[in-house]
């Protein structure tokens, strides 16, 4: 009885749009699992010669030290704004923003409001940990009630700070909004539905939809004070606050505001 | 932090960029060593965050308690060969894309 | 012809055209991919022309959120290859200083025109030149430059349109077309010379990495060997550019004992008031820059020792004056006359001024320069003031010290 010598079938991979370096990300960093999401996305698309990428400020600043394509980097904030610049000028481009909660949610909430208003042709990957991790753990919009952060030294107080922002919430209502989403890194499954949910948002944009976003709750385990496997757990309580699933899926008629079509649209 | 510069490559395969004489680790082939062993990993990129070690279902990663890779970190091993049965979760959750996993081939 | 222009037709003798439209029509001409702004007085003109004529053109016009959005947009288009234009007013221009800064630091080539207006804070919406600190001074944070051009004609305005797009992409920088709102909203007959900017190819623009290596359009370099070494490669162009992009006019200068330093609006004051000086047998001139960065100092400094008095007339409580001063070395004695608030100085007020100039430098029979000295302070002491201010008074000059620096030029029966 010969036994069967097959080459062995390889079922993972660093994708070739991830540049093969060890990143800056602290220990147990969700950006790093984001990164690769995309990267797999990219390739598994054919994308990374159309695309045009904006970094924000914040962690991932240096993203365009890790994924293989096109990058702008963006004042604090302004991604959604860059990108527009972009698009408009590039009509044949995949554009893809990556930012974080403070460039997202504070500075820059200006400017993903009215990239979502115009219905820019955009996909905007918004990595929400609740801190900002870059200057050192301070509070963000995304911040918990409660939660100990550099500049919430007594944990957050909704009298003094007010509330977390349900940005994605906000965007989803947003006439030229066309899909919006919220995952995680909880666990390998989450992030397999966090990749369908950028899948989804990607083939949005290609399909010549408008403004997609994919949120993603993601760990800080420096910023928290915990271990990474502490701060995945910890994603289950963010996820109270900031529930996952899909928010708005307009051409399947997911959410409020997902009337077909759009008023005054033909 | 300095970075290498990565001239022309899209990522991929290439390897790591060594130093010359330290003691740079890395596992990153096409075809998996015989006698076969399920995964390799990229030790000098592992951080010991623990997040695969939590994730292994059948629990056979373990990090290492003597071993330092270049980052200064504890990098992940694989503990118990015989005992990985591929499922790729590790891979998943892993922030730092150290692993390669093949499926154990078939015994006709 | 009055009226606004629909179409301007490839050639005509003169167009009547408001400044801010013949702006905007002059970057279309000049080959503008993309058009980014934000309404706000006394430029609202140039948006509006935008949002009509670029369509037409099949070009980009977006109406930015915020001043803050728009040349943020700016700087992406001009990532991924795209001739930007970008227009705003004082306190819109505050909202651009990161984003020039962060233009200057990734090198990306972007016209930004501000149509002055009365400051500081909300102001008026009056003309000035308040803001020339402002655009000459790096605006935003960081050691940079940038190369401002300053029209003081909408005619002149067209052409200098067309020159800051060139500048721009020829060196990788952002340009500041800077003018009032006394051109933006004035209306004159232009001979339309509107001028197509022929397109270099760029080898660092962001459009997909097909066929090469990715590229990253950025600023942050963290690393200090890396930062200094990329502020030293920046210096060096700005270097390039005082050295190549440097202009000024010279107006009656051949002759002239006495001159006026002015820009722009100002400019235009300035010369009237020249003119009837002159014909009152003052040997007045002008010196009107043209490039305010790179300033035109060693013009200036040239110029002075032949002069006894420069009057400098500014829409402003005094900015360029400094300039003056840095580029005279104090060889000749500077007077100022400015008027802020969106007020404009009248040539005749202006007038009065370079006579006043006039006979505060004529030399003096004293030989000792203290009593000079002393009798130059009685004079301003009781001298009339302007509405601008006190004057910066200066010694009358030691007719001694005169006759020897003029000894060899000057005519001695005039």
């Amino acid at each position: 009885m010969t036994e069967a010598v097959a080459v062995p079938r390889l079922l993972f991979d660093r994708p070739a749009s991830l540049i093969d370096r060890a990143t800056h990300y602290c220990p147990g960093c969700g950006h790093g699992i984001v990164h690769r999401l995309i990267a797999e996305l990219v390739d598994e698309l054919a994308l990374a010669d159309r695309t045009i990428a904006v970094a924000p400020v914040g962690c991932a600043v240096f993203a365009y030290d890790y994924l293989a394509f096109d990058w702008v980097e963006a004042p604090h904030g302004r991604a959604p704004a860059v990108a527009t610049g972009i698009r408009r000028v590039r009509p044949e481009a995949f554009v893809l923003t990556y930012q974080g909660d403070g460039d997202l949610a504070a500075i820059g909430t200006a400017e993903i409001v009215h990239a979502a208003a115009r219905g820019e042709r955009i996909t905007a990957v918004f990595v929400n940990n609740g801190v900002y991790g870059m200057t050192g753990g301070q509070m963000a919009p995304t911040t918990l009630l409660g939660q100990h952060t550099t500049s919430t030294p007594a944990g957050r107080d909704p009298i003094t700070t007010g509330f977390p922002l349900p940005i994605s919430e906000m965007l989803a209502i947003v006439p030229g909004s066309d899909y919006v989403a919220r995952g995680s890194v909880v666990d390998p499954g989450s992030i397999g539905k966090l990749k369908a949910m950028l899948r989804r948002a990607f083939e949005v944009q290609l399909g010549g939809g408008r403004f997609s976003l994919v949120e993603v709750l993601s760990t800080c385990p420096v910023g928290w004070g915990m271990t990474p496997t502490e701060a995945v757990d910890h994603l289950s309580v963010v996820a109270e606050t900031y529930p996952l699933g899909v928010i708005l899926d307009r051409a399947k008629g997911i959410g409020a505001g997902a009337a077909p079509g759009r008023a005054g649209e033909g | 932090m300095s970075v290498a510069p990565i001239t022309g490559a899209r990522g991929g395969r290439a390897g790591d960029v060594g130093i010359p004489g330290s003691q740079l680790q890395v596992a990153r082939v096409e075809i998996s060593p015989s006698p076969f062993v399920p995964l390799a990993i990229a030790i000098d990129h592992c951080k010991g965050c623990g997040l695969c070690v939590t994730a292994c279902p059948p629990g056979v990663l373990a990090l290492e308690p003597q071993a330092v890779n270049r980052l200064g970190y504890h990098p992940v091993r694989l503990v118990d060969p015989a005992g990985c049965t591929s499922c790729v979760r590790c891979a998943r959750v892993c922030p730092d894309a150290v692993f390669t996993i093949w499926a154990r081939p078939r015994e006709a | 012809m009055t009226g606004t222009i629909e179409r301007p037709a490839p050639v005509r003798d003169r167009v009547l055209m408001k400044g801010n439209e013949a702006i905007a029509e002059a970057a279309i001409q000049a080959g503008c991919d993309a058009y980014f702004g934000y309404p706000i007085t006394p430029q609202a003109e140039l948006l509006e022309w935008m949002a009509r004529r670029m369509p037409q053109e099949g070009r980009v016009f977006v109406q930015a959120e915020s001043e803050i959005a728009a040349i943020t947009m700016g700087l992406g288009a001009a990532a991924a290859g795209a001739r930007v234009m970008v227009s705003s007013s004082g306190p819109g221009i505050s909202l651009m200083a990161e984003g020039m800064s962060y233009l200057a630091g990734s090198e990306l080539p972007l016209v930004l025109v501000n149509i002055m207006r009365g400051g500081p804070g909300l102001g008026s919406i009056g003309p000035s030149q308040s803001d020339y600190f402002q655009a000459t001074r790096g605006h935003g944070h960081g050691d940079y430059r940038v190369p401002v051009l300053a029209p003081s004609s909408i005619e002149e305005a067209v052409t200098l349109v067309a020159d800051a797009f060139e500048i721009a992409e020829r060196y990788r920088t952002p340009v500041i077309l800077l003018a009032d709102g006394l051109l933006g909203q004035a209306m004159e007959p232009v001979r339309p010379a509107f001028r197509a900017v022929p397109r270099a190819a760029a080898d660092w623009t962001v459009g997909g990495a097909a066929g090469r290596p990715p590229r990253t359009v950025r600023s942050l370099h963290l690393e200090p060997e890396a930062l200094e070494a990329h502020n030293q490669h920046l210096q060096r162009k700005y270097r390039e550019i005082e050295r190549a992009e440097t202009r000024w006019a010279a107006e009656m200068l051949d002759d002239a004992e006495i001159a006026v330093v002015a820009y722009g609006t100002a400019a235009r004051v300035a010369r009237t008031a020249v003119e009837r000086v002159r014909a009152d047998g003052m040997a007045a001139g002008l010196f009107r820059p043209i490039s305010l960065w790179p300033f035109p100092t060693a013009a200036l400094r040239d110029l002075a020792p032949r002069l006894r008095g420069i009057l400098v007339v500014e829409l402003s409580a005094g900015q360029m004056i400094e300039d003056v001063r840095l580029a005279v070395e104090g060889r000749v004695p500077v007077f100022f006359h400015g008027r802020t608030g969106g007020m404009v100085p009248s040539p005749g007020a202006v007038a009065r001024e370079l006579a006043r100039v006039w006979a505060l430098t004529e030399p003096r029979p004293t030989a000792r320069l203290e009593e000079a000295r002393t009798a130059a302070a009685q004079v301003m002491a009781g001298a009339e003031r302007s509405e601008a201010g006190p004057r910066t008074g200066q010694p009358a000059v030691d007719a001694a010290i005169w006759q020897e620096r003029h000894a060899p030029m000057k005519d001695a029966t005039r």
